[in-house]
């Protein structure tokens, strides 16, 4: 069984967000297809309880808020896209 | 010497390796008792662009350094450099890289290895230079063995990572690379120690660089599986000029170790794969200004533009190994495997100080022979490093030989925290082992 035939491929991108080209779709759905083929060595490891999701333990340790300006904002919205006191960015509806 | 000719000698080793994708404009003077030091360009520095090897953060520069840069600079160290890498990381031969491409020092025709291949590089061709690299799975061990240094990668979360672009959060770790193991471990206090501005750094127990008897190695037994032969002949070479220096070397079984490269490379595309979301093309680096469009076409142009394709590739499988009903069988499941292999180190640790293995299963391959390899050959050259990277291990890469004229490594892995283990060690080997420096043009 193919698990990464084209239309998976692009089905993926789609979520990722990334426009493929006809020949990126083939090029990838061939290695990804190999990679895949490879990875399903996992099905032979044992199962355990044990997934961190850190390699060490970590605390969830906070730190007091400083507030600083690590720029100023005349300089910000010289280097940004801005219309009078807003920074524009593309349409969200 | 004075601050131009620094600044002249690093642009001519530049034109012919190409190991720097910036150097410092202005003219820079190494105090005595300080250093100069280059950074992997995915790491945060104020005076030079960071782009992490990729187009997407072309002109990104940013207001602040990273901790170990900050730490660096307050001893007296100087920054001369970034370093060629490949992008985000992503490659073990740093030859995915948008700002030019590294040139191994013994070999022009041959990689540096990745994916800090500049950082390893630059440490080669300059005495006294000292690169700050980061590694995910292998990217310090495996140029350092292919360009014949020391190269250290402490345990995950003992240098902060505060100001590192990201690859993968539960992997990522920053190390240093020299032509010097002491200069190493008299740099790695400095970079250490737990900052408010990086949580996983807050739990460290604090590092201590001395009383170490690292007298037992253990080698898995299936390490010398795959391996070129004249990487095994040499390995069993160092093997016995261990024992002579008093080491007691004995073989293990470690069968967990192979289920170690799937399941980092889904843990690691995973988290690469959201961590890539934030270059939108309106914070950082490359600035999109078509506006009339709609955000999702918006940054689904910028990322398609501006990614390389083993970016791409690699958010693809982590998309894939995310979605419904793959989530168990991939992201899961290598999520238990770190656990268990993780378990298999600790269970070795018990009796051993060290697990010995080769760095990498061959010399340095040339351009050449990389353009045929496929992703996936690429991915399991890694097979040597993966381990402890994945577990979050500390490990170094050390210089052991040289096979028709190319240099090869050894690397040593330690228990979490016990630095000082791979300290100790290479400064024994240090002592021991007579290294050749390619002939620099200068």
């Amino acid at each position: 069984m193919r698990w990464m035939d084209l239309e998976v491929v692009k089905r993926v991108a789609r979520i990722a967000r990334l426009e493929l080209t006809d020949q990126e779709l083939e090029e990838f759905s061939d290695d990804l297809e190999e990679i895949l083929d490879y990875l399903s060595v996992l099905d032979e490891a044992p199962s355990c309880e044990c997934a961190g999701f850190n390699p060490i333990p970590v605390e969830d340790i906070l730190r007091d808020d400083e507030p600083s300006l690590d720029m100023d904002s005349a300089d910000l919205r010289e280097l940004m896209d801005t219309y009078q006191d807003w920074v524009r960015g593309p349409r969200l509806a | 010497m004075t601050g131009a000719s620094v600044v002249e000698k690093l642009e001519r080793i530049n034109g012919r390796y190409q190991v720097f994708s910036e150097i410092v404009e202005k003219e820079v003077e190494v105090a005595e008792g300080g250093f100069q030091f280059s950074a992997k360009d995915n790491i945060c520095t104020i005076e030079m662009q960071t782009r992490a090897g990729s187009r997407i953060l072309d002109g990104y520069r940013p207001p602040f350094d990273a901790t170990a840069v900050r730490k660096l600079k307050e001893v007296g160290g100087i920054l001369v450099a970034k370093d060629n890498m490949d992008e985000f990381g992503f490659g073990t031969f740093s030859t995915n890289c948008a700002f030019g491409l590294p040139k191994n020092p013994y070999d022009i025709e041959r990689c540096c290895g990745g994916s800090s291949g500049g950082s390893a590089a630059a440490a080669c061709l300059l005495e006294g230079h000292l690169s700050l690299g980061e590694s995910t799975g292998g990217s310090i061990a495996c140029p350092a063995a292919f360009c014949g240094v020391y190269g250290l990668t402490p345990t995950y979360g003992r240098v902060s990572r505060y100001g590192l672009v990201d690859y993968a959060n539960s992997l990522d770790k920053i190390g240093l690379i020299s032509r010097s193991a002491k200069q190493v471990a008299e740099q790695l206090p400095t970079i250490s120690g737990r900052d408010s501005m990086d949580p996983t750094s807050c739990s460290q127990p604090e590092l201590v660089v001395d009383g170490a008897e690292p007298g037992r190695i253990a080698i898995p037994q299936k390490a010398l599986e795959g391996l070129d032969p004249a990487i095994e002949e040499s390995f069993l070479r160092t093997v016995d000029q261990m024992t002579s220096l008093g080491m007691e070397v004995t073989e293990v079984d470690m069968s967990s170790l192979r289920f170690s490269l799937p399941a980092y490379y889904i843990l690691a595309t995973s988290e690469s794969s959201t961590n890539l979301a934030r270059y939108s093309g309106m914070l950082f680096g490359t600035v999109n200004h078509d506006f009339n469009e709609h955000f999702n076409d918006f940054f689904s142009k910028t990322r398609s533009r501006d990614l390389g394709n083993e970016a791409k590739r690699r958010i693809l499988l982590g998309t894939f190994s995310r979605m419904v009903g793959f989530r168990d069988r991939y992201y899961m499941k290598a999520l238990q495997v770190r656990s268990m292999v993780t378990e298999e180190y600790r269970r070795v640790f018990t009796e051993h100080d060290i697990v010995m293995t080769p760095t990498m299963p061959f010399v340095a391959p040339r351009f050449s022979d990389i353009e045929s390899m496929s992703p996936l050959d690429m991915y399991k050259a890694d097979f040597l490093t993966v381990p402890p990277n994945l577990c979050g291990l500390p490990h170094v890469s050390m210089p052991s030989d040289y096979i028709d004229g190319m240099p090869i490594g050894v690397q040593l892995v330690a228990p979490h925290w016990e630095e000082r283990c791979l300290l100790e060690s290479m400064i024994l080997w240090e002592g021991h082992f007579q290294p050749r420096w390619p002939e620099v043009m200068s």
